[in-house]
């Protein structure tokens, strides 16, 4: 039994989260949801025992109110932090990582046991292999089966499946779930995936610090049911995501089954939030029909090959989804589509013209856009001062500089954030901004390497909405990567790569067509499963 | 305390020293640092390159031109040029002083009327001027005695501990003591600072281990492998420097072992302070750099300080660690001596309590 | 020439919102400087003197009224040998002056008087400096008496104030130091934040972006330079320029452009500024070494002294002390242009061919 009492958590003068209170028992999973900086790894931190906090929590009739006392209970828990693989040493194998856990933890070797877990994380062959070399997902698995190794009575994952693929989130997921089951733990996990957030017991709604709703799916989905209508539509008071409509006032729609995202959206309206306003002009643009095309692109690192011989087209006014798992490829590959990298072997045309030297690169980088994974920008400046720079790189004119700043700022937001440093700015906002700086210089392609990892399901939605915004109006081309299987739907086609090789290449409604009733993460684990 | 926790996070400390080539640096910069500055660092200065333009050409002149030749000081020269043009040698640098012997001098001499002998030296290095001038007045009182010349003071110089007045014998042990301030602080800040900063720290804070096992774990690799280095940097002193070993290997030994403690607790505190390894590389080195240098004696005698410097020479631990190493290597007092007692008992107070300070302020929680 | 200039300004401004590297610049190029001139001042000051008198009071006394401030503490008598070697052991007194029983005696007999003196000659520099400048003083009061008058003249700096010379070469120690470590950061800065890839796909020439980097980097240093120049060497300890102050800048910009070249290499090679500053640490100890900074490249081994012809380093140092303290002619200056400039080209190619093989 684990009783959190009245916790309250500082960083300084900064409140982290305020008031915690819940109750969980054996074999219960709590979830954790809510946007980044919201409370969630806060409270977890406090339970663990390593952050000072105010209130009392109470572990199997021991009660603590500090690290100091928690160490009675460390024995017992085990937590894994927020980031990839953050608690391994990259210089220490698979195999030192277990010698190493079960010696600090004081648990004697069951080969057994160690063999299951290996094997449940897919891991017994790569044993020898250094946790520095292992990719995001394998990553995430060893940590996972590291916090289980002494097997812990309360087991605290701060969101174990960001930035993991579709695959390895799915196995991780069965991991947990036999655990609880068989050895009756205590599992707090915070997810930013719905889909998951579904199959727990308990959730926590977590919103600026505080703790906005609790209940299991079901009942929180209850009470939104009144909120929640079928379609999407355009409104500055209420919210679309994922086919669905949620708005306080009554609509003339037809009531939906809410889905259980649907939660944020409703309280963000009960908190006065409203719906940003798109509105785009149109664009005439003419461009040729297909703008980037791709014939046999192969890379190899050493004898690695990341990419094997990959097509791909990407059509004028077209979202295109790239898909696969955690080290299929897909990065390697933008990256050679934006010749950060050399091509090993293949051609690529960019609007017609085949690529092939640096100087022809140079030429046609002005008519590509780029966001990648960490939103990266120059951290030390401005928001303003960032924009100012890109646009002097892209050879506009003061005049239009400014006026493209005013013009995006509008557009997406952020124009009271202008004078902010990236780093005290939301997720959602830097997300954005990341946007907008890679339109300024107004591009035929735009390449997104996983935009939406981490951001808020709030700022998606809006991220989401600009983006179909901008291929229909701008008749810009969109290629996208994402561990989000919902935000496929989105997409016009999808193309999923598989260690480096092409397995579909496929119009998601045609997808749709040929399995019906499926959602889209089983349609894409059933190819990836079934590719052997 | 379990020895099963210390025994499990000192492999993994020795594997990743080993895999993340952290063990060169650890060996080599030392290692660099004594060998690069006990050459580099030479108050002796040799082979000046000196031009003498002799106006007399006599007897007593070739004499003088004779004695600057055949030492190992001066590279003499005779140039039969205008005092403007050996200036303007120096002020090309192809020249560091240049003597002029004046017309009629010897005559002047044997006539105990003025005779003077101009000496102008490139005073841009000041010490290797003031250095220069002595050497030049040696060489002549000493033309002046073999000529039967009477001196009235006869200085008779006894150099205690380095008789021969070798750089190398005052500098090379100031600089092991130099470096063994500077680098076990600074493994030893950067291996809690990694942890920190990658976010393996949670395996600790998270975890049943111990602080004191943190502690033990994380401190003795650092201790064992400079320990080591003790007999590295004594070996290349010995035999690289031939700096003479009179005293006690054992008082050697036992101050480094108290001195790399000190070390290790100084980095202990910098990890408490800082998140990031750089921070801590940079903290490091301005906080034992400086003292380390000023406060040695290899520059300056602490006898010679006044005011603040006295105090602060005092308040930090390179001065009596550096007084026991010049003991073991130059003077052989050893334990005999009380005041290498005392500061050999400084020493451990030191060492106790950095130490002391530093678990104390270590927590195991986040910030 | 607008990118340049946008580069250059985007690195101004990173550079000066990066609090922990402008504390560092001008800690660098104010206190340091004036901690090297200030403290390390290789002089006899006040040394710690003790004697023991066997012999009459007037002559020792003489003698010793010679000994006094700023060079001398006032020194200290003891009883017999035995106390005054103790104190010396101790590290309490560093010259001991023996006056024999004989010694006045001998000396109004005109026989050779003796004095013997005891020196702890642990710290070498110091007590040969000591020494020398006891001796000196000695036989100063008997220099009258002497046949020969041997006067010497120091040139540029006659009164040999120290200051001059360890801040001046202090401040070169820093800018060889900063210039390394601030333009591999520049680079580096990029790869560690991630924006490396965001930087390659601007519409700018690769040539474009690294000389812009590098462009604000000797800015930024120029900056440090005047500020430690004005502030401290001339400011604080009054040194004198007897050249060209404008020859300085010229040659700066060469030599920072070889060190740049270095720099470029070691940012090729660092994913990080800790690595960065690694690999400064083993670059520059060797270099500073090879400069003749501590030690005159002619007192040095044969072999290192032609290892130091390509040392970037001894030309700068040698060059600026000429222009300092020598005040020699620009046409004098020219072999340290030309090696600065010949060792710069090739190491700036290198470096660049190194980086630009990253773009």
């Amino acid at each position: 039994m684990l009783e959190v009492r009245n916790v309250t958590v500082k960083y300084g003068n900064i409140v982290g989260v305020r008031n915690v209170s819940f109750k969980a028992n054996s074999g219960e999973i709590i979830g954790f949801i809510g946007a980044d900086g919201a409370g969630k790894s806060s409270t977890m931190h406090a339970i663990a025992g390593v952050k000072r906090f105010e209130g009392e929590i109470v572990f199997n009739g021991y009660a603590y109110h500090s690290p100091k006392e928690a160490e009675k209970i460390k024995p017992y828990l085990s937590l894994m932090p927020q980031g990839l693989g953050l608690v391994l040493y990259d210089n220490l194998s698979v195999k030192e990582h277990f010698e190493f856990f079960r010696n600090i933890r004081g648990v004697k070797k069951d080969i057994d046991y160690e063999t299951r877990l290996l094997k449940m994380a897919g891991l017994y062959e790569f044993q020898d292999r250094l946790a520095g070399h292992l990719s995001g997902g394998m990553r995430q698995k060893l940590s996972l089966i590291l916090a289980l190794l002494p097997r812990p009575k309360l087991l605290i994952l701060d969101e174990p499946t960001t930035g993991v693929d579709p695959i390895s989130r799915k196995e991780l997921w069965e991991i947990v779930d036999e655990f609880r089951k068989k050895e009756g733990i205590i599992a707090l996990i915070s997810t930013a995936y719905m889909q998951e957030a579904e199959k727990m017991d308990k959730l926590l709604l977590f919103d600026e610090g505080e703790v906005i709703a609790k209940g299991n799916a079901k009942e929180l989905k209850e009470s939104i049911k009144d909120y929640t209508y079928e379609g999407e539509i355009e409104r500055e008071d209420c919210f679309s995501f994922n086919n669905r409509t949620y708005c306080l006032k009554p609509l003339n729609l037809k009531k939906a089954p809410p889905l259980l995202e649907g939660v944020f959206f409703v309280n963000a309206l009960k908190k006065g939030k409203k719906n940003l306003k798109i509105n785009l002009e149109e664009k005439d643009v003419k461009l040729p029909e297909v703008v980037v095309k791709a014939v046999g692109l192969t890379k190899k690192f050493g004898n690695f090959i990341a990419d094997d011989h990959i097509d791909l087209e990407l059509k004028s006014g077209e979202i295109l989804g790239l898909l696969g798992a955690n080290g299929a490829g897909k990065t390697t590959f933008i990256k050679m589509l934006l010749g950060l990298y050399p091509i090993d072997e293949g051609e690529l045309y960019l609007l017609g013209k085949r690529i092939k030297s640096y100087e022809d690169r140079l030429e046609l980088k002005s008519k590509i856009g780029y966001m990648s994974q960490r939103f990266a920008l120059y951290e030390e400046m401005s928001v303003k001062e960032n924009m100012e720079y890109f646009a002097k790189m892209h050879d506009l004119s003061p005049k239009e500089t400014k006026e493209k700043i005013e013009y995006f700022s509008t557009l997406f937001g952020f124009k009271k954030y202008l004078n902010d440093f990236p780093k005290d700015l939301p997720l959602g906002i830097n997300q954005r901004f990341s946007l907008s700086v890679a339109l300024l210089h107004e591009p035929v392609v735009l390449f997104l390497d996983e935009p939406t990892s981490g951001v808020d399901t709030i700022a998606r939605a809006t991220f989401w909405r600009f983006l179909r915004e901008i291929k229909e109006k701008w008749k810009i081309s969109i290629l996208i990567t994402t561990h989000y299987m919902s935000e496929a739907e989105y997409c016009d086609r999808v193309v999923v790569l598989k260690r480096g090789k092409k397995i579909v290449d496929e119009e998601v409604k045609k997808l749709h067509e040929k399995f019906p009733g499926l959602s889209f993460e089983e349609i894409f684990i059933k190819y990836y499963e079934e590719s052997g | 305390m379990k020895v099963g926790v210390i025994k499990a996070y000192l492999k993994k400390e020795f594997i990743d020293l080993w895999r993340s080539k952290m063990i060169i640096m650890v060996y080599l910069i030392p290692a660099m640092i004594v060998i690069l500055f006990g050459y580099g660092i030479r108050m002796e200065v040799i082979h000046s390159r000196t031009v003498i333009i002799d106006r007399d050409d006599t007897k007593l002149s070739h004499e003088i031109i004779r004695a600057f030749s055949t030492t190992k000081y001066f590279d003499a020269k005779v140039l039969n040029i205008t005092d403007n043009e050996a200036l303007k040698l120096i002020k090309q640098n192809k020249a560091d002083l240049f003597i002029i012997i004046p017309h009629n001098f010897e005559k002047n001499l044997m006539h105990s009327s003025d005779s003077e002998i101009a000496v102008y030296i490139d005073g841009s290095f000041p010490l290797r001027a003031t250095t220069l001038e002595g050497y030049v007045q040696g060489v002549f009182l000493n033309l002046l005695e073999k000529n039967g010349v009477k001196v009235p003071f006869k200085i008779n110089q006894r150099n205690f501990f380095n008789e021969s007045m070798r750089d190398e014998n005052g500098i090379v042990p100031g600089l092991i003591g130099l470096t063994m301030l500077i680098a076990p602080a600074i493994i030893a800040a950067l291996l809690i600072v990694k942890e920190k900063e990658v976010g393996t720290i949670f395996n600790f804070y998270s975890s049943p281990v111990s602080k004191i096992e943190f502690l033990i774990a994380k401190l003795i690799p650092p201790f064992v492998l400079y320990s080591l280095n003790t007999f590295i940097l004594f070996l290349i002193a010995v035999y690289i420097f031939k700096v003479p070993f009179k005293g006690s290997f054992l008082l050697y030994f036992l101050a480094s072992e108290i001195y790399i403690a000190i070390s290790i607790g100084i980095g202990l505190l910098v990890s408490i302070i800082t998140s990031r390894q750089v921070t801590a590389l940079v903290l490091t080195v301005l906080i034992t750099v400086i003292p380390g240098f000023l406060y040695s004696g290899i520059l300056m005698p602490i006898s010679s300080m006044t005011g603040e410097s006295y105090i602060e020479a005092h308040l930090f631990p390179v001065m009596y660690y550096n007084h026991l190493l010049y003991d073991a290597f130059l003077i052989a007092q050893g334990f005999n001596s009380p005041k290498n007692v005392e500061y050999f008992f400084i020493l451990i107070f030191y060492a106790i309590a950095l130490l002391f300070i530093g678990s104390l302020l270590l927590k195991k929680e986040l910030k | 020439m607008k990118k340049f200039f946008a580069v250059f300004k985007k690195e101004i401004l990173v550079f000066l919102r990066n609090v922990g590297l402008v504390f560092i610049l001008i800690y660098a190029f104010t206190f340091d400087i004036y901690i090297a001139g200030e403290g390390i001042e290789v002089k006899p000051r006040n040394v710690s003197i003790g004697y023991v008198n066997y012999s009459g009071e007037l002559l020792a006394q003489k003698i010793l009224a010679h000994f006094h401030a700023p060079e001398f503490q006032k020194p200290k008598r003891f009883l017999n040998e035995e106390e005054l070697k103790k104190a010396v052991f101790n590290k309490e007194i560093m010259v001991g002056v023996i006056f024999d029983k004989g010694f006045e005696k001998d000396f109004i007999r005109k026989k050779e008087a003796k004095i013997n003196v005891i020196i702890d000659a642990t710290a070498a520099a110091q007590a040969e400096v000591s020494v020398q400048y006891l001796t000196q003083t000695i036989y100063s009061m008997i220099d009258g008496k002497m046949p020969l008058n041997i006067k010497v003249y120091k040139l540029f700096n006659p009164n040999s104030n120290s200051k001059w010379f360890m801040s001046l070469s202090e401040l070169l120690s820093v800018v060889t130091m900063l210039s390394l470590v601030l333009i591999a950061v520049v680079f580096v800065k990029e790869k560690e934040a991630g924006t490396w890839d965001i930087m390659l796909l601007m519409p700018a020439n690769g040539a474009l972006i690294i000389f812009a980097k590098i462009a604000s980097q000797i800015f930024i240093l120029s900056v440090g330079i005047v500020i430690g120049i004005g502030l401290i060497l001339f400011g604080v300890f009054d040194v004198p320029i007897n050249g060209n102050l404008f020859y300085f800048f010229l040659l700066t910009f060469f030599f920072v452009m070889a060190m740049g070249g270095i720099a470029l290499v070691i940012a090729a090679y660092s994913n990080s500024v800790l690595e960065v500053s690694q690999y400064t640490i083993l670059v520059v100890m060797p270099l500073l070494f090879l400069s003749g900074a501590w030690t005159p490249i002619h007192s040095m081994a044969p072999f290192l002294q032609k290892l130091s012809i390509i040392s970037p380093v001894k030309y700068y140092i040698e060059g600026a002390q000429s222009i300092f303290f020598r005040g020699t002619d620009f046409i004098d200056l020219l072999p340290y242009f030309m090696g600065e400039i010949i060792i710069s080209a090739i190491l700036f190619y290198l470096g660049y061919k190194k980086m630009g093989r990253l773009f």
